[in-house]
């Protein structure tokens, strides 16, 4: 008998908060074991499933921060504290962390991708990191996510955000991340996490090229659509990967013919 | 060795135990479908194929004188149409029944170029994957398969180019090939083996029949022009990636899906959601799907493979590279069904023969 991979489970949602206009994040009661960098597939009645990252993970609880673009996440964003949530997960695989070890570790956050940087920035303030930096841009000061956290993060990292236009109590910059990152010193050796919409990555590997960072030196969590979640479905794929499986998370090099090429 | 009484034997045992799947007409098309009475098959009917060509022809003699059916064993193993479970909703509270799929199928008469797409659904769904398919793993469990050696050809056969046929090697519970006046069967399987002793109608073996089997399929498989050569295709492909045929094909490629559909080893699907109308009850249903679709690989609302091309090269990429890296096989098996087919006439043969050796 094998284990049905389409079974879902259900977990008390234990807490929400509320990150900006029509985005929340969830946390879940779950012994669950998962890894940085991970998805669940979240469930709504009647109208489907949708991959979203695991955005923390603590002490009984799983993280997760849903933004209503569609019908899935347009209901879980209705739920509220002790509702149950149907999930399945954890699936995908994890951020290479080891690797930065003794050296810089940057990580890039664009929007909603932070949801996919946060646990394995929270995790690497714990680790022999030399030093970490993250850059984090966003649309606008409303679509900010986690704000409560930063006075902390900045506390253990170098944490930089940016905006892309102005606002009364946004005392940092505004513009787009590759503002950021193109002042940017960073040494050669260095290890980079990126997470953001696809012209972002592009964006943000060409400068980092430009650096002396090679490809084989970054690792970008992608997006695609996903179906089954286990590599069967094939609605994920690029080239000869399945995202949902052999990623999200792809060293550069080994995805770049793919990725920079058009309608792959 | 049997006659066509002792095969007529056979299929009766078979239907004791299982549901046969085995070729019938239907609407003048060859098809895979439940037969229950062997005067049903389409035995001495033949098959014929070309680019956006179909007909079905009485054969002038002999019983297994067509190829293979329009659809494949896919359309069982892999149904268009399966429930993965239903949902109830009651106080806010959900619970899950999970289908299961127990149909208990023979396949009487699968051709060499099926049984190898089943070996490769196999690996798709059960060996290549780290979560197995529980639904394709019931029903393929539960096959019996009666393999059949083929005789004829159609002119969109390419299963030696593709290296799958048109000799049946292993993988079948029962394997007949017809003979001048008579058919020989040999055994793959225990089960396959227990089958036979129950069988009444059979007669000794002789060398003589296993001599005019050889005959028959040398003289069958020097007859099929080989297209192109395997070795090293993949990254043959890989380098036309960026090649200005892609777009030649869109010239005349409908993006119609037809290709997919017949295809033995296009495994793509959707899941969707199936409603009650008293909001209480939930399907998931799993569905076929194809990367020709225009929604098929959307982010955000937005297809990534805008063009058709872009989706044709999917198409053809995946069949005869990336499926090398993913499943250490090509995802075609040579049974020319997406030539046939197409509404277009895009032979793939000569489409993979101008790419990658143009």
């Amino acid at each position: 008998m094998v284990e049905n991979p389409y079974r879902l489970k259900a977990s008390r949602i234990i807490r929400v908060i509320k990150e900006c206009e029509g985005v929340y994040t969830f946390y879940i009661a779950t012994e669950e074991e998962a890894q940085f960098g991970q998805y669940n597939m979240l469930y709504a009645f009647g109208r489907g499933e949708a991959p979203i990252t695991i955005a923390s993970k603590g002490e009984g609880y799983l993280v997760h921060t849903v933004r209503a673009v569609g019908d899935v996440t347009r209901y879980i964003d209705s739920l509220r504290e002790g509702d149950l949530l149907y999930w399945r997960g954890p699936y995908g695989n994890r951020w290479s962390l080891e690797e930065a070890y003794g050296k810089t570790l940057l990580i890039l956050s664009g929007g909603l991708g932070l949801a996919a940087t946060r646990w394995v920035f929270e995790e690497a303030m714990k680790r022999p990191i030399k030093r970490l930096i993250h850059l984090y841009g966003s649309k606008d000061y409303d679509s900010l996510l986690y704000k409560y956290l930063y006075e902390e993060w900045s506390s253990k990292a170098d944490l930089r955000a940016i905006i892309g236009t102005s606002h009364p109590q946004w005392k940092g910059k505004t513009g787009i991340i590759t503002d950021l990152l193109r002042k940017l010193d960073i040494e050669k050796d260095s290890l980079v996490f990126i997470c953001g919409p696809d012209p972002m990555v592009k964006a943000c590997v060409s400068l980092l090229k430009e650096k002396g960072i090679e490809e084989n030196r970054i690792y970008a969590s992608l997006e695609r659509h996903m179906k089954c979640s286990v590599g069967t479905c094939g609605h994920c794929m690029i080239g000869p990967y399945f995202v949902c499986k052999d990623g999200p998370i792809f060293r550069y090099d080994l995805i770049k013919e793919y990725f920079e090429r058009k309608e792959v | 060795m049997i006659g066509l009484e002792g095969l007529r034997e056979l299929f009766y045992l078979l239907s004791e135990s299982y549901k046969v799947i085995a070729p019938t007409l239907r609407d003048g098309l060859l098809v895979y479908d439940h037969v229950k009475d062997f005067e049903s098959l389409a035995l001495g009917y033949k098959n014929v194929e070309g680019p956006a060509l179909y007909a079905v022809e009485k054969a002038s003699n002999g019983y297994f004188t067509y190829t293979h059916p329009a659809n494949s064993p896919k359309a069982f193993l892999h149904p268009p149409e399966l429930r993965l479970m239903k949902v109830r909703r009651s106080d806010g509270a959900l619970s899950f029944e999970m289908e299961r799929v127990e149909k208990k199928y023979c396949f009487f008469d699968v051709r060499a170029c099926d049984l190898s797409a089943i070996k490769i659904l196999d690996r798709v769904f059960l060996e290549k994957n780290s979560h197995p398919d529980p639904y394709y793993k019931s029903l393929r469990e539960r096959a019996f398969i009666v393999a059949v050696n083929c005789t004829y050809r159609t002119s969109t056969c390419f299963c030696n180019t593709m290296g799958t046929g048109p000799e049946v090697k292993g993988g079948f519970d029962l394997l007949i090939t017809e003979l001048e006046d008579s058919f020989l069967l040999e055994v793959g399987s225990e089960r396959g083996e227990k089958m036979v002793s129950l069988l009444e109608k059979k007669e000794r073996t002789e060398e003589r029949h296993f001599e005019e089997k050889e005959r028959k399929l040398k003289y069958l498989k020097d007859s099929i022009e080989e297209f192109f050569d395997r070795e090293g295709l993949a990254q043959r492909l890989y380098g036309k990636m960026d090649s200005s045929h892609w777009e030649h094909i869109e010239k005349r490629c409908l993006a119609c899906t037809s290709c997919t559909q017949v295809c033995p080893t296009c495994f793509c699907f959707d899941i969707v959601e199936r409603n009650s109308l008293e909001s209480d009850c939930s399907e998931r249903i799993r569905l076929w799907d194809s990367c020709f679709s225009p929604s098929f690989a959307t982010v955000h609302r937005f297809n990534l493979r805008q063009s058709i091309h872009s989706r044709y090269r999917q198409w053809l990429m995946h069949k005869f590279a990336y499926w090398v890296d993913q499943f250490d096989s090509f995802g075609c098996v040579g049974c020319g069904r997406c030539i046939t087919w197409c509404p277009a006439g895009i032979d793939i043969r000569q489409e993979v023969r101008r790419l990658a050796y143009g």
